[in-house]
Parts: C-alpha cells; structure tokens; sequence
C-alpha cells in the first residue's frame, strides 16, 4: 500500500456514461485481478472522501494502470472530466486478490455492468497464465454491453441482456448451468442480487454434478475461513463493492454480513469466497 | 493502579527561545541566564495570518507540547496538539504504511464497549455536501479484546493512545474503564458519553448536565488515567454540561461529537444508511464545531480538544484561537492520511515565522479577554508511558 500521484495519460468514454482512463502509476502494477485503488478527488471539489476504483488492468511494461467507472455523482463527474496531465492522489493497491486454484484450467468469469471492472484484470492474469476464460456478461440492454475489442482475442465471451437485444434473452446467472460443469472455479463480480443468486446455485453444484468429496483433501484440512487458501478452494469468488470511508480497515464503514461477523470489503475484501458472505441476512 | 511520573529533563537551552517560563512546581532547567532577545519577527505578533517562511532553526525551536491533563501532571504531555480522531485512525496500525504515527500527538483508538459489538447493518457510510454521514455503531472487538490485541503494541510506541471508551450505562463506563486502567500502553480514556448512532450509545448522558455528570465521576472514581470527555453538539447548552464534567473531575474536554442526520436513497425512496440515522462530520460542521468550543472554553478552566472539520493548518489554527488546547483531525484522514503530519509541520513554520516559542500561546486568543487562557507551560516535561 502506497501513496502516490498517479498522472492521467488517456481517457475516452467506451460506454454511455461510462469511461476509461490510463494513467501513470508504476507503484500499481504489482497489484494483482480484484485489488483496488483509492483515488481522491481534489480540494475544491468539496468532497471529503476518496473513491474506490477496481483496477481493470495494469501494464507493467509501460508503468501504467487502467481504471473503468461510471458517471454516478460528482467525484466520478468531476474524473470524467478530468484532461490528459491530470495529476491524482492514488492509495493502493489495496485489498485482498482473486485466488486461483493452480489446478484451475476452465475458469469462469461473471460480470454484471459495471461488475466487469472487477474482473477484468483476471482475464489478463488467466491467459497469460495458459487458462481457459469464459466471461460471461450482462447488461440491462445492448447499449451497454462491454465492447469484445476491449478483451483478448482468447476469451470466450458471452452476453446476455435484459430486454434481449443482445445475446441471450434474461439474467446473465441463466447462463452459468451450461457452464457449471466445465469451470473450474467461478469468479464474478456485480450488483450483490446478481452474486447472490450466483452463490445459491453453486451451493447445490456438487450435488447436482454428482461431485464426491472422498477422503482427505489435497493440502490436508480445510483451510481457515478467510484466509487466501480458503478463498482458493472456493468454486466461487466473489469481489463486492460498498461505499467506503478510510479504504485501509480502520473506518469500518464498508463492513458488510460475513458468516462469521461483520466483515470489511476493503480488508477482508474485496474478494470473498461465497460461503464467506450471509447472503441472506437475519 | 498505575502512577506516572513527571520526568525532567534538561532543557536545552535554544538561540531564540527564552526558556521555561519559571513555575513553582519542581522544573529544574539549567541556571537562570538573561532571557534570550525575542526574534524581532514578534513584533508582528501571533494572531495574524502570514505565510509560513520556514526557517529551520526557528522551526525546530518551537514548543508544540501541550500537556492535556494539568490536573495530573506529566501524565498526559503531548509533543504536539495534533491528535487524530477516535473512529477515524482504527487502532493506530491501519494506516502503519503510510503514515509515520509516531510524529502524532496522540491517538484516540475506535469507541470501545464492554462486550464486542458488531456494529449496525451496511450500508454505513455516505458522502454529504462538505461532509460525512456515518453509522458505524461502535463495533469493536469489546475491552478485552483491545487490551489483548493492540495494548502491547501501543505500549512499545512513544506516541500516545487514547481509549474511547463507549457504554450503555455507567456501569459498563466504568467496567471498561476498570479493565483498561494501568495497562500499559494505555495513556488515557476518552469518555465518548455522545454516539449518535446506537440506541444507547451514552447519548443520554450527554444531553443532561446530571447525567454527564455522574457518569464522570463514576469513571474518575475507578481510574487515575488522564480522563477526557467528548461532548455531542445536540443539546441546548453545552457550557452547563461541560461545568459539570469539569466538576465531577475530569481532565479534559473534546468537542464535538457528529452531529445526527439522515440521507435518501432517492432511486430506492427509502433512508440511504442501513441505521437510518448517521453521524454527520467533516468541512461542514467546522462551524458548530467552532462555536461549542469557544464556549465550551470560556466556560471550564481544563483544557478543551477542538474536533471537528479540521483540514488543513488553517483550520487547526482558527480552533486554536477559539480556546482549543489541541485539535482532533477526523474525516480529513479519510481524504489524505498524511493531514495531521502536515498540520503539525504547519503549525511549527507558523510559530517560527510569527515568532511564537510556543503553540500555546495561540491557544484562545479570540477568546474575550485574549489570552486568558494560555495554560502553563510544560516545557522540559516528557511523556513516559
């Protein structure tokens, strides 16, 4: 965790309202798929808190990080507007990363919207690790669907929408059954209606495929609940999203319901196994 | 129970600084000489507003200690009047990576409860305009956890921490206090009788000059540790309240807590925070913040710890002025973790280039009656935890 002016080099609005900025931050690019950055918007802006951005890709070679955000308030108003030279306060990288089990081959990814900055960066971190990507997408309407250009050439990507003018005709978590078998491990990223439906049906995955879990498990016994072994175990993975304060663990502002107690996102989190997360709060 | 002792040490004697005003109690500074001429800078006199020339020297020969408990002294010196706020800095190792906290002047750690709390329901954080929403809800890992987790580490730093310690009646008060009372590490207690965010959050105590009191004087029965009382904004008079808890003997004041608020989730049409009701703090209460201080100072004679939308160097003197021993930075860490480093660095440049030897002395010149409340010096006492 560092903190660092990072300057803006590009930016350009890939989606309605939706933006793509480059900028120049070589302390960030050792961070790895779900790790995020707290960027803070300037004096006169009148805002007091910094804003949490997932980082959606990082070059190493150039020194340079990306970051995908939608206009929603006036920081995000405020950074979209924001011209080449801009020089912005970078906190991070902050967080705990997506695991991935080395075993992994088939991994499937699920963005919902915005929910593809989360996993982005997995998509490059798998395939430059050899593994098989499926992304699957969903958008509430082909305006908004992530463009492909925008992906490697190796992933295999998927979209579905609300109102069915693009790809598949409903939710995107319709298409995960046909792909349940296949992956390896799943990782998604989205509104928390779209993650928890998605922890509901991996809930019943061993049963349904007829997965036995015999004996001991490889690496003796099952690892410590929140701890990077356990998350690497998880068939799903999920990285969350909340309104933060200090993004370090000490505000306990982002907390939201562990199984085992409050958690914080930007600590325990972003990314959780989904058995992690009360999905259904009492 | 465990005493701390005032430890003296020589005082060096620097080019521009006069030395120790001479007390009665037993500071032994080296023989008296002819005071040193004052920097010709003083003529301008403090109050005024220059910009900072730094002079190194000067700098480094500004006295920026307060000492927060004169009622018991040497137990609470500060080495600067730069603390940060409780619920804002975690329990000091948080921002470890990124903040030298060390340079502080204190630390005041997340509200404290008997027995661990959980917390409200998420989502507890919104941004206001110029300001912050919170409801938090005291969670924590409860008194024993504290001691067991973080004492033993604060007791290997030179930096103080403050313990707010939260309760729902002041038998809890006063069963957490007993429990954190001569641990190391620990060196003092910060009554937070003023959580908007919990049922029973001691707001009761508050509000009331009888209650606030009692519950003072219950906690200052059980503890010799530097006693410090938070006061919330959300009463009607705040000076009858802060008599009373300087009566039932504590040995400081911090004003001011948030102040209640709600936010809407306009797409949902329903309360945006989980708990309805947040904490409101950050630019846009510096104001209320402001006055509850300069009549909360005029109104007790121990020293007051001005809280509340203090960003910047500016802001940390305008509090001085109103009769502010030292301030709390708060929601400005959340922005930049490095604003009380950099406020404390201010402060000292300040002083040099207006020719105070000590930041003291800016303390309630706007009061009536200016400098009245200049509190004596402490120079030559260190802390020792």
């Amino acid at each position: 965790m560092r903190l660092l002016a990072a300057e803006l080099i590009e930016g350009r609005e890939i989606l309605p309202g939706q933006f793509l900025q480059t900028y120049d931050a070589p302390h960030l690019t050792s961070a790895r798929a779900g790790q995020f950055v707290h960027v803070r918007t300037p004096d006169y802006t009148g805002l007091v808190l910094r804003r949490p951005f997932s980082l959606n890709t990082v070059d190493r070679a150039s020194g340079t990080i990306t970051i995908h955000f939608r206009v929603t308030g006036k920081g995000t108003e405020w950074l979209a507007r924001s011209r080449a030279g801009e020089r912005l306060e970078m906190l991070g990288p902050l967080g705990r990363p997506f695991e991935v089990d080395p075993r992994s081959q088939h991994l499937l990814l699920v963005a919902g919207g915005l929910g593809i900055a989360g996993v982005r960066l997995l998509v490059d971190e798998a395939i430059a690790a050899g593994r098989a990507v499926t992304l699957l997408f969903g958008a509430a309407r082909a305006a908004d669907v992530y463009p492909s250009a925008l992906l490697p050439d190796e992933v295999e990507y998927v979209v579905a929408t609300d109102d069915g003018s693009l790809g598949h005709h409903g939710p995107v978590t319709e298409l995960v059954p046909d792909y349940e078998a296949w992956a390896d491990q799943l990782f998604a990223c989205g509104p928390f209606a779209m993650l928890r439906t998605l922890a509901h049906q991996a809930a019943g995955r061993d049963a349904r495929l007829g997965v036995a879990r015999l004996g001991r498990r490889r690496g003796g016994r099952t690892p410590a609940p929140g701890t990077a072994r356990a998350r690497r175990r998880a068939w799903l993975q999920v990285a969350l999203e909340q309104h933060m304060g200090c993004a370090v663990g000490a505000c306990l502002g982002c907390v939201v319901w562990g199984t085992a107690g409050p958690v914080r996102v930007c600590r325990e989190g972003p990314v959780f196994a989904a058995g992690e997360i009360a999905w259904e709060p009492a | 129970m465990k005493t701390k002792r005032r430890v003296v040490t020589a005082v060096t004697r620097r080019r521009d600084y006069p030395g120790p005003r001479p007390r009665k109690s037993a500071i032994v500074g080296p023989p008296k000489t002819a005071p040193a001429r004052r920097p010709a800078a003083s003529a301008a006199g403090p109050g005024r507003d220059p910009i900072p020339a730094v002079d190194g020297v000067r700098a480094a020969a500004v006295d920026l200690s307060v000492d927060l408990a004169p009622g018991r002294p040497g137990t609470l010196v500060l080495r600067n009047p730069v603390l940060v706020a409780s619920g804002t800095f975690g329990y000091g190792i948080e921002y470890g990576e990124v903040v030298d906290v060390e340079a502080l002047g204190a630390i005041c750690c997340k509200g404290t409860t008997l027995k661990p709390r959980a917390g409200n329901p998420p989502p507890r954080v919104t941004e206001t305009p110029a300001g912050m929403l919170n409801s938090i809800g005291l969670q924590n890992p409860g008194v024993d956890g504290v001691v067991e987790r973080y004492a033993p580490l604060w007791a290997g730093w030179q930096v103080p921490v403050i313990v707010n310690v939260a309760g729902e009646s002041i038998e809890e008060y006063v069963a957490v206090v007993r429990r954190l009372d001569g641990v190391p590490g620990i060196a003092g207690i910060e009554l937070n009788i003023s959580c908007p965010n919990v049922g029973k959050g001691g707001i009761q105590f508050a509000v009331d000059p009888e209650g606030a009191g009692s519950v003072t004087a219950a906690v200052r029965r059980v503890t010799d540790l530097p006693l410090m009382v938070k006061l919330s904004p959300n009463v009607a008079d705040v000076r009858v309240i802060a008599r009373a808890i300087e009566e039932a003997g504590a040995d400081a004041i911090s004003a001011i807590n948030t102040l209640s608020g709600i936010a809407i989730d306009r797409p949902n049409r329903r309360p945006f925070l989980g708990n309805v009701y947040g904490g409101l703090s950050g630019p846009a209460i510096k104001p209320v913040a402001l006055r509850v201080v300069y009549e909360v100072a005029q109104a007790v004679r121990i020293p007051v710890v001005g809280i509340g939308g203090i960003a910047s160097l500016e802001d940390a003197l305008e509090f001085l002025y109103a009769g502010a021993a030292a301030v709390q930075v708060g929601t400005a860490i959340f922005a930049d973790p490095t604003v009380p480093l950099r406020i404390i660095e201010g402060l000292r440049a300040f002083c040099a280039a207006a020719g105070v030897p000590a930041a003291r002395e800016l303390v309630g010149l706007a009061l009536p009656g200016g400098r009245r409340r200049t509190p004596p010096s402490v120079q030559g006492v260190e802390y020792r935890p």
